[in-house]
């Protein structure tokens, strides 16, 4: 089964085979009947209307329950432009696409600052807002009565730039804009912007911590995906020839989602297979367009949780997120681990420098004027009991906290209050007591992650798969081959994260955040839940980073696991330090004794030890 | 007092008062569960429709509305264990269940429409009659608007004095703060998870029943609006507060009348929509609401 | 009698026991000692039924409760203070005793129960109407102590009671424990950081380490001199 899963992976990402597929239905539209010239269109429209939930809910994981107004921002401003104004439907279909985009961007703001459920009703009431303004607008929409004499290929009124176009000449068109489509969404997802919107749908704060900031990629998921859905609109409207706010109800974003659902969320191949399939059935199975919502209804009701990857997931291998030229041109390039070397810092002398530091949350004091300093090519251990505020002081360090007194600087800079994402630009990285790496990402991809801030290549680049954009690529997959062989992680690189154990998974959260090219990097809890060997090999690796000269900040419980390692060592205990040295001595100060074993243990110890 | 004016204010308040309920209904289930149904609309919807079938072959409009809530009570089992518990273990956040209730609503929208027909049916009095109406300071107020206000408020402060004073309802209140606590104390959560389900369903099904009496018919699609105005309300008052369900509810109903009567009926969703928008924008736990932290 | 065999408790890909075996006799007191992360909490949590066991057996007094649902162990006489002072913060102290009452396996009627509690912690009596959110540290303690014993349970698990409090509120919470021990002959199990305080309450001590029992003995014995270095290196 998995052979024929390959095999059929392999012919639907072939470029031959797409080749082959949009010759044979050019040339061969002449021969179909019209009914089938005009299905076939729709399918189409409905693949690019795919795409655009592809991009936003499968990629980006922002849920839409109100595409259809995008959809219908499209359809409407291209007919008004081309019926009202006489805009040549070459223009005013891109517009209409761009007046989409703008309205997707618009949205980005106030949808990006809710989650889940929250989110879908914000775009359910954005779908039946554009719903009841359509129905009222009767000046310009025409209100409930309908927009007719939008020119059309249907109806022979449809002329682009002068040429008269007919259904099938329509289709072509339609045909050639939708491969277009297919090629721009294929390369995106494979670019740095593909991943980045995954990134941000398992974790923010992750995403965040290695440069990925949230609102700016929603914001670009928004605007995407309402061009795309505004695109599909303005060719659907030349299509039918009349709009009516029925067609851009609730029923469409339904619709959309369903496919969208049922072909698998962040597959390309199983969205064109599954618009296809929902557009033919109403209309050539009778019984199937009487029970549509119904079964529209029954698919929803359990697809998510009996198929979770759509027809993708059953048919073909899952996709992946790397351009194949990007990873043979990267064959050719050497892996030097002198490129993971920071550069030569700024200015100031490359520490790291916690100033007095406070952070009150309410009435609660969770750091309590903490000072201290990392400096590049040592290891600082941060140690104390439950609860004494270690993890609060790398959020802090780390932007996911404003404190609330104190300052901190790196490389004589002041990065007090700074958001999480500019923190990491400013090349001071962090881990996560769970690593929150994509989990159908491979090791090597998730890595890739860690290199986003460096991908320089604009998204359009990254849409046309440029040369320039595919080096880059290239570039940074050499460089994981050096973090891949320093983390022991080259033989599992192509291996999915979720098929990983814990010990894997820890490591390649690392080597992702050493892609980062950090200055100063933050790791909080790397030991947990590792073995022996794991851990042994996770101080190999830090000391590794100490090598190359990175400012390092250790969190850790395991003793055993910081003697041999860390230079020295900071107490924290209810958010005070109460002591600072090496980590031999820290095992006989009474101070520390008292906080971890109690007080009794601390006289105790100091009598055994008089 | 301009009469205009005052009928509004009347008509807002007592259809306001039934987007309280049903914002009190979809706050059950927010409790328990941190879900919210999405098809609660068409419960409200099936159950009117059933009692207007029902009583339409014969049967005392009592039994009918006993019948019609019957039916959504047992549906209320069903979404808990058949659309909200699957996708909460399938985890992958809240698209699940979003997408699976929405589905089911959608599902009972469509066998309704296919059973009954997509076209408005009367709905019969079961209160009073639309004529029936009481003269307050010279003006009329219809009784049946009055009926209706009382029996929302009424199983309102019923609700809320179930939360506080009865175990029970103390045991609700204590899942929605820590269901893991809870457990370990023994409380049955599973259970009341499904009574919360069920009681939800109930309430969406008296709230159709009151809708379709002021409104005087229903339709297979009427009860989709009505739970995002109950979405409105709810997320306006604060998620989880009963007394910002019926605030959120009494201003939603009056500010979408109000901008109905004075505007355009069709600005009546417009704004209430934008209420929303804006409010989960601003400030996402509501005017009365707790912040919730979530930490992505 | 509480026993556990074997235990293996997992969290996805994280093993949080590994094969944990102990006993806790009845009517004494038993510690269970560690590190952050050794897996003290994990282990209290499987005993309460809330974490998931993957392999191994618990039992009350020779009966496997291994696949019984929490509020059912609860029912049986299981009470469980968690780890991070948890209460209903919004709910007053009178409304939390009471709920803590509710629902478990009930021995004394509620009334005669609340005037125990005043009894033993006045100041809980005094701030009967506020609501727990508002107490101060070592009153959340007292209160969930108070909720934990209110059934007069027959085996009580407590996660680090004294986590966060100033010694003098920690020695009221640990006179109380031991008091109510002796009293009352249920099996107490007590993970705690603070390993000397622990030991000088229990008779017997099993030490942590990252999911494994790796040290265990007469409580006495683990505390006595020489062996404090021991302590000191598993932790430190």
């Amino acid at each position: 089964m998995s052979r024929l899963r390959s095999a059929l992976s392999r012919t639907v990402a072939h470029p031959a085979f797409h080749l082959a597929l949009v010759l044979a239905l050019l040339l061969g539209c002449r021969w179909l009947s019209a009914g089938t010239v005009q299905i076939l269109t729709f399918a189409l429209i409905a693949i690019i209307f795919s795409q655009s939930i592809n991009l936003l809910t499968g990629l980006a994981g922002q849920i839409s329950l109100g595409h259809a107004g995008f959809f219908g921002i499209g359809a409407y401003c291209s007919g008004i432009l081309a019926k009202t104004h006489g805009v040549d439907v070459a223009l005013s279909v891109p517009l209409a696409a761009l007046l989409a985009a703008a309205a997707g961007w618009l949205l980005s703001f106030p949808a990006g600052r809710v989650r889940d459920v929250y989110l879908a009703m914000m775009t359910l009431g954005f779908g039946m807002i554009f719903y009841e303004i359509v129905r009222e607008w009767n000046d310009v929409t025409g209100g409930t009565m309908g927009f007719p004499g939008v020119p059309s290929a249907a109806l022979h009124t449809l002329s682009i730039l002068g040429v008269r176009i007919d259904a099938a000449a329509y289709f072509q068109v339609v045909l050639l804009v939708a491969a277009l489509v297919l090629v721009l969404v294929r390369n995106l997802t494979q670019s740095r912007i593909g991943r980045a919107f995954f990134a941000i749908h398992v974790s923010e704060v992750a995403a965040g911590s290695i440069g990925i900031p949230a609102g700016a990629t929603k914001q670009l998921a928004y605007t995407l995906s309402g061009a795309l859905a505004g695109l599909a609109g303005g060719l659907y409207a030349h299509l039918v020839g009349y709009l009516g706010p029925e067609s851009f109800a609730l029923p469409r974003s339904i619709e959309v989602l369903v496919i969208a659902i049922v072909g698998g969320l962040g597959s390309i191949a199983g969205q064109v297979l599954s618009a296809t399939v929902f557009t033919f059935l109403p209309e050539r199975l009778q019984v199937f367009s009487e029970y549509q919502f119904i079964a529209y209804g029954v698919i929803l009701t359990f697809s998510l949780v009996v198929l979770p990857r759509g027809i993708a997931g059953l048919l073909l291998d899952p996709p992946r997120f790397i351009k194949p030229r990007a990873l043979r041109r990267a064959v050719a390039l050497r892996p030097d681990p002198a490129v993971l070397r920071p550069e030569a810092a700024g200015g100031g002398d490359g520490s790291l420098e916690v100033a007095s530091v406070t952070m009150r949350f309410g009435g609660l004091v969770a750091l309590d004027d903490v000072s201290l300093r990392i400096e590049p090519g040592r290891i600082t251990a941060l140690v104390g009991p439950n609860g004494s505020g270690k993890s609060t002081l790398v959020n802090v360090v780390s932007g996911l906290y404003r404190p609330s007194a104190g300052r901190i600087t790196f490389e004589g800079r002041d990065i007090t209050g700074l958001p999480d994402h500019r923190i990491a630009a400013a090349r001071v990285v962090r881990t996560f007591q769970d690593p929150r790496l994509v989990p159908h990402f491979t090791v090597r991809e998730n890595l890739l992650l860690g290199a986003h801030r460096l991908l320089r290549h604009t998204g359009a680049a990254a849409a046309l798969a440029l040369p320039s954009a595919l080096e880059e690529e290239a570039q940074q997959l050499a460089a994981i081959e050096a973090v891949l062989a320093l983390t022991n992680l080259t033989a599992v690189a192509d291996r999915t994260i979720s098929t990983l154990p814990y010990g894997t998974r820890r490591m390649a959260e690392v080597g992702r955040a050493l892609l980062a090219r950090p200055r100063a990097i933050l790791l909080d809890e790397p030991a947990a839940g590792l073995s022996e060997a794991e851990m042994e090999r996770l101080a190999q690796v830090i000391r590794d980073m100490k090598a190359m000269g990175l400012a390092i900040l250790l969190i850790d419980h395991h003793m055993d696991f910081l003697a041999d390692l860390v230079d020295d060592v900071v107490v924290l205990d209810s958010g005070r330090v109460i002591y600072r040295g090496g980590i031999a001595e820290m095992r006989r100060d009474p101070a520390v004794i008292a906080a971890y074993l109690g007080d009794e243990a601390a006289t105790a110890s100091e009598h055994a030890h008089a | 007092m301009d009469d205009f004016f005052f009928s509004l204010v009347l008509a807002g308040i007592s259809v306001g008062s039934v987007y309280a309920l049903i914002a009190i209904g979809l706050n059950l289930t927010f409790w328990t569960t941190r879900t919210l149904n999405f098809g609660q609309g068409s419960l409200m919807m099936l159950c009117a429709m059933l009692v207007v079938f029902l009583a339409s072959q014969g049967l005392a409009m009592a039994l009918a509305v006993i019948g019609g809530l019957l039916v959504v009570a047992a549906l209320g089992v069903f979404v808990e264990r058949f659309t909200i518990r699957p996708a909460l273990v399938a985890s992958g956040g809240s698209m699940g269940w979003v997408v699976s209730t929405l589905g089911f609503g959608i599902v009972l929208q469509g066998v309704a429409a296919k059973y009954f027909g997509s076209q408005a049916m009367a709905f019969p009095d079961v209160l009073f009659t639309t004529q029936d109406y009481v003269t307050v300071l010279g003006q009329h107020l219809s009784l049946q608007y009055l009926v209706v206000l009382a029996l929302s408020v009424s199983l309102i402060l019923l609700l809320e004095l179930f939360v506080r004073k009865t175990v029970w309802g103390q045991a609700v209140f204590a899942i929605s703060l820590d269901p893991e606590l809870a457990l370990v104390q023994g409380m049955p959560v599973r259970l009341i998870i499904l009574g919360s389900f069920v009681a939800s369903s109930l309430l969406a099904g008296v709230a159709g029943i009151l809708s379709a009496q002021i409104g005087g018919t229903v339709d297979p699609a009427f009860g989709f609006d009505l739970v995002l105005f109950g979405f409105v309300a709810a997320v306006l008052g604060g998620m989880g507060s009963s007394f910002g369900a019926l605030v959120g509810g009494l201003a939603v109903g009056l500010i979408s009348k109000l901008v109905g009567g004075y505007i355009s009926t069709a600005a009546e969703h417009a704004i209430a929509f934008a209420l929303l928008m804006a409010m989960l924008a601003l400030r996402p736990q509501g005017l009365l609401g707790r912040p919730e932290v979530s930490k992505a | 009698m509480l026993e556990v065999q074997d235990l293996h408790v997992g969290y996805g890909a994280v093993q949080a026991l590994q094969g944990v075996t102990l006993g806790a006799a009845a009517g004494g007191i038993t510690a269970v000692l560690g590190a952050n992360g050794a897996g003290k909490s994990s282990l209290l949590r499987a005993i309460s039924g809330i974490a998931p066991v993957t392999q191994g057996r618990i039992l009350l007094d020779g009966r496997d409760i291994t696949a019984l649902p929490a509020p059912a162990r609860a029912r049986l006489g299981l009470a469980h203070a968690m780890e991070g002072r948890r209460l209903f913060r919004q709910l007053t102290v009178e409304d939390n005793l009471k709920l803590a009452w509710s629902f478990g396996a009930r021995n004394v009627p509620l009334a005669e129960a609340i005037v125990e509690v005043r009894q033993r912690f006045p100041i809980l009596g005094q701030r009967a109407r506020t609501p727990a959110g508002l107490l101060s540290g070592g009153q959340q303690q007292m209160l969930i102590l108070s909720c934990a014993t209110i059934r007069s349970p027959r085996y009580l698990l407590l996660d680090e009671p004294s986590l966060g409090l100033a010694p003098i509120i920690v020695q009221q919470i640990y006179a109380f424990i031991t008091d109510y021990a002796r009293r009352s002959g249920t099996t107490v199990l007590i993970a705690e950081q603070m390993a000397t305080l622990a030991l000088k309450v229990s008779d017997r001590g099993y030490v942590l380490r990252r999911g494994r029992v790796v040290l265990e003995g007469r409580s006495e014995e683990l505390l006595a001199g020489g062996s404090e270095d021991k302590l000191a290196a598993n932790y430190l």
